[in-house]
This record gives C-alpha cells, sequence and structure tokens, in this order.
C-alpha cells in the first residue's frame, strides 16, 4: 500500500473510516477488496500487540498508571468505532451492502442498551440536565467553521510565525507567489514573473487587483510592503530572509523590479510575504495590521470577539471571485479529543492535520454517514504530505561520530510497521529530506531493515551484540573491552510520538543497541536539541519548512551549526561537517532551477551516505471535512488557501 | 483582622515563587515564538525589547511596576498584547464555571450525604457511599469526554465545548463539580452522624418533632460548619481542575490563559494569572469565614 507512493499532483484519495479501519478508495490504487480486508486485519492485530506492549513497557509506577489511563480513555472514545471488530470494507456492492446494514441495526441496539445502562447510572445527571430545561441542539447554522490547536500568534503574515497564523493570515492577505503541490513557486498576486538577469526579478502584477477597503493595489503598495519590511524599525522576524534584496522598483502600475546584491534563486520563496496597502507597510500602522488586517486575499477579516475565535467573511473583489462561503468562522479548540467530537456533532466544518492517526478510528460514527443518503457526513481527504520527520543523530562526539554507527542504526530501523499500524497510510516512507513530489526531489538509496548488516556494522566499530556472538563475528579490537552500545533517545512529551520511540527502541534492541528514551516538554526539549545536548532526538519538520529546497543548506550546511556566534540558533543542529556539501548548497542558491536540480540531487546523495539524519517519513495533513464543505481540495502543505475554492453546500 | 495581614505575604510568595520557577524552565519567551522559523533573527535585541535581559527578580520588578500604572504587557515580543483586557474577559468564565460547580457539588452533596448519614448502615448508605467513592476515582479529562458523548452526541441535548449558551456552562460544571460533591457528601455524612448523636437532637425528637424537621432544622444546621470549611478549602482545587476542564470544554477561562501563557513561556501572563489564582483563594478564605459568622452565633460572639 505505502509502497505505491502517489504523486503529489496525482488524484486526491478518499478515506473512508470503517469498523475502526481505513479503507482508501484510491482512483488509481487498485486494490482488491479480499487483500485489503486481510491487511486491515493485520493491521489491527499488530496495532493490538503493540498497545499491549507500550502498556507493559509504560507499566510501573506513576507514570504508567497515567499512560494506561490515558489508553483506557481513548479505547472509550473509540468504543463507537471500534465495536465491531470484522472488518468491514466498502459497501460498494450489494451483498456488503445488507451486511453492512444489519451489522448497523447491530450496533444501534447495541448502542442503545449501552446507553441505557449508561443512562440510569447518570440518573442525577439528567435531573439536572432536564432541570435547565431547553435541551435541544440548532443545526440550522450558516457558514463554515474550521477548529484550529492554538490560536495563532499574529494574523499578519510579515510576523505570524506560529502555523495557524500563517495559514489563516494567507487567507487575508496572500503574496506575490504561493506553492503549488510540487512546491514550485507559483504566480498568487501575481501574474507572472521571470528572471531578467539572475540578479534581478520583474513581477507583473493581476489587474484590477483590490484590498477589503476598497483601494486598489498597484505596484507602489508592492514597493511599500517590502520597503517596510525591510525597515529596521517594523521589527519583523522574517526581515532577514530578505537581506540579499538591494532594492525595488516600482516603474508602472503593474510592473515591480527587485533588485537583488548577489544571484539568490530562493528569494521566490520569500515573496509569499503578505502585500499590505501602503498606509499599513510601515512601523506605525502594525499594530493595526496586526488588529485587524487588511489585504488583498479571499476573505476578509471580520471580527475576532475573544482569543479563541476569528470570523471572516467572503471578498468579492478577490482576483480568484467570492469565495463560495457565506461565513467563515475559526476556532480555536486545544482538547484534541474534544475537536473530534465537535465534527462528529457536526458543529465544525473542517479541521486540517490537527487530529492524529490513531485518532481517526473515533471518526467513525461521522464517516458512516446518513443511513438514508450514504453520503458521508465527515470526510478525511488528503494528499502525500511534506512534513517530514526523522532522527537526527549528534555527529560532533561520542559513539554517533562513527558513520558505521550511524549506518547500524539506520539499517536496524523499519518504519513501515509504523506507517501501517500508527499512521494508518497517511504517511510515505523518506529516503531524504524533500517528498517524492517536490521539483528538486531525487531518489536516494536510503537503508533498508538489515540487522546481520547492523550488527556487523556495529562489531567494526568495536560494540558487541548478543546477536554478534552467535554468529561469530570479529570482536572488539584488542585493548579495548567489549561493550554494547547504549544511546538515549529525546523526543517530546506528545503521545503519539511517544509511542512511535517505543516502537524504535524495540527495533534497536533487536540489533543489540540499548536505547532509554527520554521524552521532555516541548521547551526543555528544543532547549536540549539547540544546545547539542542528545545523542538522538525523534523530530519533525513542518511541512511549511519543507518548500523551498535551501532548507537543505540551513540544516545540513556547517556554517549553520548552533554556537555563540549565531546564538544556538543554527538549524544544523546534529554538527554535521561535509565540506564538499558546503560548496553544493551554496552553489545551488546562484543558479537556475534546472541546474539547482542536479546540485541538490549531488547533495541529497551525499547526506544520504553520511546520515546526519536518519530519514523516516513524510506526513500527510490530512483534512477532515463535514458534508456542508463542498469542493475542498486540500493541499500537501495542510494550507487554508484552498477554502477560496471551496463551496458551502446549502442547508 | 489577622488573616487579612496574612493576604500579602501569601501574594508576594506566590509572584516570587512563580518568578523563581519560571526561571528555571529552559526556552523563553523569545525562543519559543521563534521556534525553527527566523534562524538568523537578533534574538538578543528582541530579549531586551522585552525585558528578558534582566534577572528573574528585575524581570518581576518590572512586572509589579507595569502591574501597578495598569499597563502590564505581554512578554512576547513585538507587539506584547495587553494583559488585564485578557484577564477581564477570562475571569468571568472561570468564576462562573467554579461557582457553578460548587452549585452542582452541594445539590448533590448534601442530599446525599444526609441521605446516608440519617440511614446509616443501610443500603442507601452503601449506595451514597460508593457513588462518592467513584465521584473521586473518576478524572476529569476522562469524564469530560464521556459526559460529551452521551449528552451530547448520544443524546444530543447539549453542545460539545465553547461557551456560546448557558447551556455550555452545564457539562463542564458538572464534570468539574462531581469530584468535590463526591468528597463534600462523605463531609457532610461525617458531621451528621457526629451532630445526631448529640443530645439535643435526642430531646427534639422527644419533643415529638417531625423526622425532617429534626434532621434538617437542628442537626443539619449545626453539621453545616465542617461542611463550609471544607467548600472554602476546596475551592483552590476548583481552581486547579478548571484547567484541565477548561481545556477540554474549549472554555475561555484563566485556565486557558494560563495554558497559552505556559505555552509560549509568556512570562507576565503566567505571573498575572497565578496572582488572580492567588487573589481569589484568599478572597474566598476571606469569605468563608463571614459565612462562618453568619452560620454560627459563637463565632459571632467571639
Amino acid at each position: 500500500m505505502a509502497g505505491a507512493v502517489p504523486r503529489a499532483d496525482g488524484p486526491v484519495f478518499f478515506l473512508r473510516v470503517r469498523g475502526g479501519r481505513i479503507r482508501r478508495r484510491a482512483d488509481g490504487g487498485a486494490d482488491d477488496a479480499r487483500g485489503c480486508r486481510a491487511e486491515a486485519e493485520a493491521q489491527t492485530a499488530r496495532q493490538e500487540s503493540r498497545r499491549a506492549q507500550a502498556g507493559s513497557e509504560e507499566g510501573g509506577g506513576e507514570e504508567g498508571a497515567r499512560a494506561r489511563r490515558e489508553e483506557e480513555e481513548r479505547e472509550e472514545i473509540e468504543e463507537g468505532g471500534v465495536s465491531s471488530k470484522r472488518a468491514q470494507v466498502g459497501a460498494e456492492s450489494n451483498p456488503e451492502r445488507e451486511e453492512s446494514l444489519i451489522e448497523e441495526k447491530e450496533r444501534a441496539t447495541r448502542q442503545a442498551l449501552k446507553l441505557f445502562s449508561a443512562g440510569r447510572r447518570g440518573i442525577a445527571l439528567l435531573t439536572f440536565c432536564a432541570f435547565f430545561a431547553g435541551c435541544h441542539s440548532e443545526h440550522n447554522r450558516t457558514g463554515i467553521v474550521v477548529l484550529i490547536e492554538s490560536p495563532p500568534d499574529s494574523l499578519d503574515n510579515r510576523f505570524a510565525l506560529t502555523a495557524s497564523g500563517q495559514r489563516i493570515a494567507e487567507l487575508i492577505s496572500p503574496g506575490l507567489v504561493t506553492f503549488d503541490a510540487k512546491s514550485r513557486p507559483v504566480p498568487d498576486l501575481a501574474l507572472d514573473y521571470q528572471f531578467l538577469d539572475p540578479q534581478t526579478l520583474e513581477f507583473t502584477l493581476r489587474d484590477h487587483l483590490t484590498f477589503h477597503d476598497g483601494t486598489p493595489l498597484t505596484s507602489d503598495d508592492v514597493k511599500a510592503t517590502f520597503d517596510g519590511l525591510m525597515d529596521r524599525a517594523l521589527g519583523s522576524p522574517k526581515a532577514d530572509k530578505l537581506e540579499p534584496v538591494d532594492r525595488i522598483e516600482a516603474p508602472g502600475p503593474s510592473r515591480v523590479v527587485f533588485h537583488l546584491k548577489r544571484p539568490y534563486a530562493p528569494i521566490l520563496a520569500e515573496l509569499v510575504l503578505p502585500i499590505v496597502p501602503r498606509s499599513r507597510a510601515f512601523a506605525a500602522a502594525a499594530p493595526a495590521q496586526d488588529r485587524a488586517p487588511i489585504g488583498a486575499g479571499p476573505f476578509r477579516f471580520s471580527a475576532q470577539p475573544d482569543e479563541e475565535h476569528i470570523v471572516l467573511t467572503p471578498f468579492e473583489g478577490y482576483y480568484g471571485g467570492k469565495p463560495r462561503i457565506r461565513r467563515l468562522l475559526i476556532r480555536t479548540v486545544r482538547d484534541e479529543t474534544t475537536r473530534v467530537l465537535e465534527l462528529l456533532k457536526g458543529r465544525a466544518d473542517l479541521v486540517i492535520g490537527a487530529v492524529s492517526p490513531p485518532i481517526f478510528p473515533a471518526l467513525h460514527a461521522g464517516v458512516r454517514g446518513d443511513l438514508r443518503t450514504d453520503e458521508p457526513r465527515l470526510r478525511i481527504l488528503w494528499e502525500p504530505g511534506s512534513a517530514y520527520a526523522y532522527l537526527g543523530l549528534n555527529s560532533r562526539s561520542g559513539p554517533l561520530s562513527d558513520l558505521r554507527v550511524r549506518r547500524a542504526i539506520c539499517h536496524a530501523l523499519d518504519v513501515q510497521p509504523i506507517l501501517k499500524a500508527k499512521f494508518r497510510g497517511l504517511a510515505q516512507p523518506a529516503t531524504g529530506m524533500l517528498p517524492p513530489g517536490h521539483w528538486a526531489y531525487s531518489e536516494t538509496p536510503g537503508c533498508r531493515r538489515d540487522l546481520a548488516l547492523a550488527t556487523q556494522l556495529l562489531a567494526e566499530a568495536g560494540y558487541s551484540t548478543a546477536r554478534g556472538e552467535r554468529e561469530g563475528l570479529k570482536e572488539a579490537p584488542p585493548g579495548r573491552a567489549k561493550r554494547t552500545l547504549h544511546l538515549t533517545l529525546k523526543t517530546s512529551t506528545d503521545r503519539f510520538r511517544k509511542s512511535i520511540a517505543l516502537v524504535f527502541q524495540e527495533q534497536l534492541a533487536e540489533a543489540g543497541i540499548e536505547v532509554e528514551l527520554r521524552s521532555l516538554e516541548y521547551g526543555t526539549f528544543f532547549n536540549d536539541v539547540r544546545k547539542g545536548n542528545f545523542e538522538l532526538f525523534s523530530a519533525l519538520w513542518s511541512s511549511g519548512s519543507v518548500i523551498e529546497p535551501d532548507i537543505l543548506r540551513w540544516v545540513f550546511s556547517s556554517a549553520n551549526i548552533p554556537g555563540p556566534e549565531n546564538a544556538f540558533a543554527g538549524l544544523n543542529r546534529t554538527g554535521y561537517r561535509n565540506r564538499r556539501l558546503d560548496e553544493l548548497l551554496d552553489r545551488a542558491t546562484r543558479v537556475g532551477q534546472d541546474e539547482r536540480k542536479v546540485l541538490y540531487a549531488q547533495a541529497l546523495a551525499l547526506i544520504d551516505s553520511d546520515l546526519p539524519y536518519i530519514p523516516l517519513w513524510h506526513e500527510s495533513s490530512p483534512a477532515i471535512v463535514s458534508s456542508r464543505l463542498q469542493d475542498f481540495e486540500p493541499s500537501p502543505q495542510g494550507y487554508l488557501r484552498p477554502l477560496a475554492r471551496a463551496r458551502e453546500a446549502a442547508p | 483582622m489577622r488573616r487579612l495581614a496574612g493576604a500579602p505575604l501569601a501574594i508576594a510568595g506566590s509572584l516570587i515563587l512563580v518568578s523563581l520557577f519560571l526561571n528555571l524552565v529552559p526556552g523563553d519567551p523569545v525562543e519559543m515564538m521563534l521556534g525553527e522559523q527566523a534562524p538568523s533573527v537578533d534574538r538578543e535585541a528582541l530579549r531586551r525589547s522585552v525585558g528578558l535581559d534582566r534577572p528573574w527578580y528585575g524581570q518581576l520588578w518590572l512586572f509589579i511596576r507595569e502591574l501597578a500604572t495598569g499597563n502590564l504587557r505581554s512578554s512576547l515580543p513585538p507587539f506584547q498584547r495587553k494583559i488585564l483586557p485578557q484577564i477581564w474577559a477570562a475571569l468571568p468564565n472561570t468564576l462562573l464555571l467554579t461557582f457553578a460547580a460548587m452549585a452542582v457539588a452541594i445539590l448533590i452533596a448534601i442530599p446525599l450525604g444526609v441521605a446516608a448519614a440519617s440511614r446509616k448502615g443501610t443500603a442507601v448508605d452503601h449506595a451514597a457511599m460508593g457513588i462518592a467513592v467513584a465521584g473521586v476515582a473518576l478524572p476529569r479529562f476522562w469524564l469530560g469526554p464521556m459526559l460529551i458523548i452521551l449528552f451530547a452526541i448520544k443524546l444530543d441535548w447539549l453542545p460539545v465545548s465553547g461557551a456560546d449558551s448557558p447551556r455550555n456552562l452545564i457539562l463542564p460544571s458538572v464534570t468539574l463539580g462531581t469530584a468535590l460533591a463526591a468528597f463534600l457528601s462523605r463531609i457532610t455524612r461525617a458531621s451528621m452522624l457526629d451532630t445526631l448523636r448529640e443530645e439535643y437532637v435526642t430531646v427534639s425528637r422527644a419533643k415529638g418533632l417531625s423526622p425532617s424537621a429534626v434532621l434538617w432544622k437542628h442537626a443539619f444546621r449545626n453539621a453545616l460548619l465542617p461542611i463550609i470549611t471544607v467548600l472554602g478549602l476546596e475551592f483552590g482545587a476548583l481552581l486547579g481542575g478548571a484547567i484541565v476542564t477548561e481545556k477540554v470544554f474549549a472554555w475561555p477561562g484563566m485556565g486557558t490563559l494560563l495554558l497559552t501563557g505556559i505555552e509560549k513561556r509568556d512570562y507576565n501572563l503566567v505571573r498575572a494569572v497565578v496572582l488572580v489564582f492567588t487573589l481569589s483563594y484568599v478572597a474566598i478564605n476571606g469569605l468563608t469565614d463571614l459565612v462562618y459568622t453568619a452560620v454560627d452565633p459563637r463565632v459571632r460572639r467571639q
């Protein structure tokens, strides 16, 4: 299933959750039903064993007890979804449909019984509710409700650093360019762009662009926006990215020319910065733009009654036409379970990437659909994603400075079972930082699970393993004591990530590597990683980071190793140094796209053979969409922008 | 009066402790804000702009000064939003939730406790105390979603989360009040058993008063003092529990604000929320004393 990685521009896959499992109704993928069912069953079995395993490993102490309670909690929530243990795949053919109807009835009865007993238990509560009376539901609402995990830091994309802030800001105030499904910069407010020479970039704006306040958007606004950004007084954290820009000219009302200090190809990726009216471009108007932003995007900022709610309305002057959504309410719901329950209740229409795959079975009740129309109330849509999960290996010193040990770890891991059981197919194996759909992607060999090879590599590096002894491999060189390899793997406290780390621990143990897991609160974790205080850490580059391939330079060039000179902000946290790679990545910023592609291919191959990171997988940002929202086409990056073309279903 | 003198001490203590802890936690507002997005930004300049270059006591002093002038701002550059409006918006929600939870607790606990005490050793007693144990044992992060599933999804009577209508208050207050109800009903039972043993209860029975008059007028009023004490003390626990409950029900209160503050390492916001929690705790303790005097003439005479 995961072997056939669909291209990013391929068909959008349509997922259905049934009986706790996902069936992929792929337009192209011809899974035959039996195979799918068998796989689904195997998957459940694997998952259950893993669950049991997780329980036993986390057992003991307060921590374990809590983990188990949380496990139980989830079990309960899934109650509706996994009550049927039989894999129930699709309802396309008639016999199966009848079967499903019968099951439907059975389940309804079971639920009614369950409800009855629960009702008896909660009689006091029932009385209480009756006391308040008027307990009824309003389903006749208009507009689309989007749930996000945490409130945006700013609605002005010149300042927004959180994913939620950036995605909402893109709806209000887009930039000159945006990215397509292959992460290529494509014109947005611009009609077209071209490099006149490697240091001069010319944009032509679309005709009749208007801001939300009715004023026309001209090249003067574009120039003012970027002049403002490059002015220190504004204090935008993104201003430094514009350092290669020398000056901006507006030779005509719809022509803008960027003059660069030196050839710098990644500049296009920075021109997603929002275009604001010239009256809002400079520091004095920044707070106003932060509170009530104005842009030329598909949605107009309407109100922010409190920290948790943002109301947007469609903008009739948007170049792509007025969006067919009457009102957009963006609501912060911090608790994942609550987000799922709001979806099930029918009070939310869109959640992107904010429900983790293990919770999907809980959506069963919504995805099962209305019995009369057979239209699912909730759909799960996704595109192969670009977010990049990896293991970072500290190559500065210690055992992991030895390439053989890094290779051994790589050969000891097997991501396939994790992708199937934990991600339910919503992630694709990675061979490098760029996803297969990316324009600069090139295939690298990567490493497959090979325990014999891993053991041999460890033995060569001077570590003993039980397996190595059995097979009589040569032991530690003379003069050095036999020792087993003991490593610490740091993760965040996220329950899902911790459960994956447990699998790594198990897999590495099979190769004779002892791994101690340490899950740390996010700030602590981040701080340790920045300061190089780790051996192994597992983390994720968000989909927003893996767009411009210049990210490779930020992450792997030796110029970006965190240190006092960059206030420990450098992104090359594994301390990896390779002079040839540095040169390749530097050169790739100065040349045209075709040549860049060649250089990045070489760079990816170098990184793959040196393994500062062990590539794991690319995660999708699945969109859970209610039937009230139609024509929503998710993007690999998990943008909200497709809302501009989506349609609100008639009530 | 002596109690009131202790209040400033409690406030100062909590502020100092919180500032110390914030200082110990790795990561600071600037680091958490920038994350991985802006590797080349001048972090030191940003830190200076919000006073993070000072030692913890310097930052605390800055906080007190800003608070005194009513111009308290967040520790997050560059906009440093005002904190007081956020607190004014959140505080009523949290107070509403805690008092509703208390009401739920009292409505459940007192009849349950009195019933258990007056029928000591019977099935009623055992059942009531069984419910009490269950109530204490249920964690809020579990009970909350369970109540939502039952009342909001299956029965479709109530909203899932948010604070748009009065009906939104029901599930969170039940979730928050259950543990207190359980605890309170045990206290009520114990206290009632004590008073029921008193001679004046026997006397009033001998006078020929109806059993319910004896129970509620004579015994229960005398059993009230320990119940009020517990209610006062448990208020702090309710505020703490409100953090979890508010998260589950997306209730826009102080708990939500505190979580946001901690996530973003917004030092000033965390300090301000803790300050408000301390103040309300002190206020409730004062209120408990007042209620004492109203309920018990002996306290009034002292």
